[in-house]
């Protein structure tokens, strides 16, 4: 049951993958990718990461995913139409199907790799316990993590400085506003 | 588990190994709040610079110390004597850049502030790289590093190359920053952990390294870190960008992001088999060969140093491959690199930072035309520039040479000597462009016709860190014996 369910989903996360590239009016990528995030979260319930899961449907379904809804609003560009469908027409140069080969060879690799390889009893061993109970993660977050987990908090500023700069226009007072 | 475990992990020795860093990011706060406080630009110049200067000097404090903290927080980040080093040289190529960077911009100038906030956060982020002892932390501190760079590259955004910049830029630094991840995701799968304590002994090693998914791993690791330093063939991106970003900026990136990336390569070549070393041995020479062979026919300065940049990064990994190939001399390579990119901060810094000197005073400095005659009309920065082009070229007397001696050294004791014959002879060929630009500064006049420039007197903070890089580039050259005892 759970097998096939994981197949179910990681076929779902896939298909919303490829049509996120695929699809012709912007809209229709933003459904995709959603579709992918949901099946996503299907397989980490599934492999017995509950808050992760949590946070997928929150963060990025919910979030993330309105402000992209929000930018296309913006920006217009659902008046390219809001029809679902396909377009192959940026995959026909030779150079695009070239890497797109590469591509698949290089997932191909990873995946007999992947065959081949045999866990170490660590990482075996982390999926048998809960590990992203909440009260486990806060535990990480805040004791072997602590020092990314800080960083982070640095970084998020920075960022946030530097998206400002970026959409910057003229400072007020300091000349004419555009 | 008690509550406290906080405190087991942010010790007293995890406060000394981190203060350094803690200091910036509390001068990045204040700088930030200082910019919507009714006070003037002195006084955010004023927290720049002592911000810095901490956290220099407590990196020197670690430096001075015998005991130095070593893993903390959950062997997560390491300060030792080598970290200080490298942190010291951050500081300074921040200071460097930030200093030409004061009078450079015209129509920013009223973001100035922010555009020192993005600059106080690179320091951070390559501090954590340099110490980083996992990929978690080294990744945070790649990002931390890059992101103002994405946005410091774009600065100027009437000019469309200088948005051009910061877009290449930033696509192919998000492609880098992917293929780290899924490495680390890799190695995490097959080794169960993303420290580098798990490849602490051989024997562990060898084990990780029979892993075809490992090995997957490691190659887009290095993939990432090779992009970051500019070495073949992740090294086309380089000119675009350091010619479209505003000068000062292309200065921090060419000697702090590069710095930074060595210092972490430098840590983490324990994760690469021994018998890579002759594969980076060749990476480094096609670097030196691809970096030299474009830049002798550069007519554009900035260009023609952006390849250059990409030589050295092909100097420097040849010391990373002597010490993968097990250099007898216990911390030569080490110390090699530290004093290569010390130099290299000193010389390039100071270089980068004259044409911006140059540019803002409205002299068409970027091509070599323009520096035709520089010699009869501004000797005083007509000689500095010639010092910091002999250092690069790599000529006895300045810093750049004993560096370069000291690399190929590494290399001849760890049984590359066709190697570092073929580096050598490369950077023979280096020498070619290096003093075209001496040749033009000196030897020809103004062509006819071009308009004449009144030239503004040059800025306090310029001055004082042009002093700074050539004095350093001579001492270096000179006297090194403090620099080697220290490293």
């Amino acid at each position: 049951m759970s097998a096939a369910l994981f197949y179910l989903a990681s076929l779902i996360a896939l298909c919303g993958a490829a049509g996120v590239i695929l699809a012709k009016s912007a809209m229709g990528s933003v459904i995709s990718l959603l579709a992918s995030f949901f099946a996503l979260a299907v397989i980490y319930l599934l492999a017995g990461f509950q808050f992760m899961a949590a946070a997928q449907i929150l963060v990025y379904a919910g979030a993330i995913l309105v402000l992209f809804l929000f930018v296309i609003m913006l920006l217009n560009l659902g008046a390219l139409g809001t029809k679902f469908e396909l377009s192959f027409a940026p995959f026909q140069s030779a150079r695009a199907k070239l890497a797109c080969a590469i591509a698949v060879g290089l997932g191909l690799i990873g995946l007999i790799a992947a065959q081949r390889a045999s866990l170490p009893e660590s990482v075996a061993q982390a999926s048998a316990e809960p590990i992203d109970s909440v009260h486990n993660l806060a535990l990480a977050l805040f004791g072997r993590y602590s020092l990314p987990f800080q960083a982070v908090s640095v970084l998020l500023l920075v960022t946030m400085v530097a998206v400002m700069v970026l959409a910057k226009r003229k400072r007020v007072g300091k000349g004419n506003e555009q | 588990m008690n509550p406290q475990s906080l405190q087991t992990y942010f010790d007293g020795a995890a406060f000394v190994a981190l203060s350094p860093l803690i200091v910036i990011a509390l001068g990045l706060l204040l700088l930030l709040l200082s910019s919507v406080l009714p006070v003037g630009r002195s006084v955010s110049n004023l927290l720049m610079l002592g911000t810095l200067l901490g956290s220099a000097a407590l990196h020197a404090r670690i430096l001075a110390s015998e005991q130095v903290p070593g893993l903390v927080v959950g062997r997560s980040y390491a300060a030792d004597h080598t970290s200080a080093i490298w942190g010291i040289l951050f500081v300074l190529g921040t200071l460097i850049a930030w200093l030409y960077s004061l009078r450079y911009y015209e129509d920013e100038r009223a973001f100035q502030t922010e555009h020192d906030v993005l600059m106080l956060a690179t320091p951070l982020g390559m501090m954590l790289m340099a110490g980083a002892h996992d990929l978690i932390v080294f990744f945070i501190g790649l990002e931390l590093l890059s992101i103002p760079l994405y946005a410091l590259a774009a600065f100027r955004r009437s000019r469309t190359k200088s948005v051009e910049a910061g877009l290449k830029y930033f696509l192919l630094g998000a492609f880098g920053a992917a293929f780290f991840l899924y490495g680390s995701a890799l190695i995490y799968t097959t080794t169960g952990s993303i420290s580098l304590d798990a490849f602490a002994d051989d024997a562990r090693r060898s084990a990780i390294l029979g892993e075809p998914l490992a090995l997957a791993g490691i190659a887009l690791v290095a993939a990432s870190v090779f992009f970051k330093i500019s070495a073949f063939p992740f090294h086309l991106w380089v000119p675009d960008v350091y010619e479209g970003s505003p000068t000062p900026v292309t200065a921090l990136m060419a000697t702090g992001t590069k710095a930074a990336a060595f210092a972490f390569l430098m840590n983490a070549a324990v994760i690469l088999p021994h018998s890579a070393a002759n594969s980076v041995a060749l990476i480094a020479l096609l670097t030196m060969a691809a970096g030299n062979f474009a830049a002798l026919v550069q007519t554009d300065v900035k260009r023609m140093l952006a390849y250059s940049g990409i030589a050295h990064a092909g100097t420097l990994l040849l010391a990373v491959a002597g010490s993968l190939a097990g250099d007898p001399k216990a911390g030569a390579a080490l110390e090699a690199s530290l004093f290569y990119m010390g130099a290299y901060v000193a010389t390039a810094g100071g270089a980068f930072g004259l044409l911006a000197l140059l540019e803002r005073d409205g002299e068409h400095t970027t091509t070599l035309d323009g520096l035709r005659g520089l010699g009869q009309r501004r000797p005083v920065i007509a000689a500095a520039l010639t010092l910091f082009m002999l250092s690069l070229g790599g000529i006895p007397a300045t810093g750049g040479f004993l560096g370069k001696y000291l690399v190929f050294s590494v290399a001849v004791r760890a049984d590359m000597t066709i190697y570092a014959a073929l580096g050598v002879l490369l950077s023979v060929v280096a020498l070619g462009y290096y003093l075209r630009v001496v040749i033009a500064m000196w030897m020809q006049s103004q062509p006819e016709g071009s308009p004449s420039v009144d030239s503004k007197p040059v800025a306090l903070a310029a001055t004082f860190a042009s002093a700074v890089c050539a004095a350093l580039v001579l001492w270096m050259g000179i006297l090194p014996r403090w620099f080697l005892d220290t490293m």
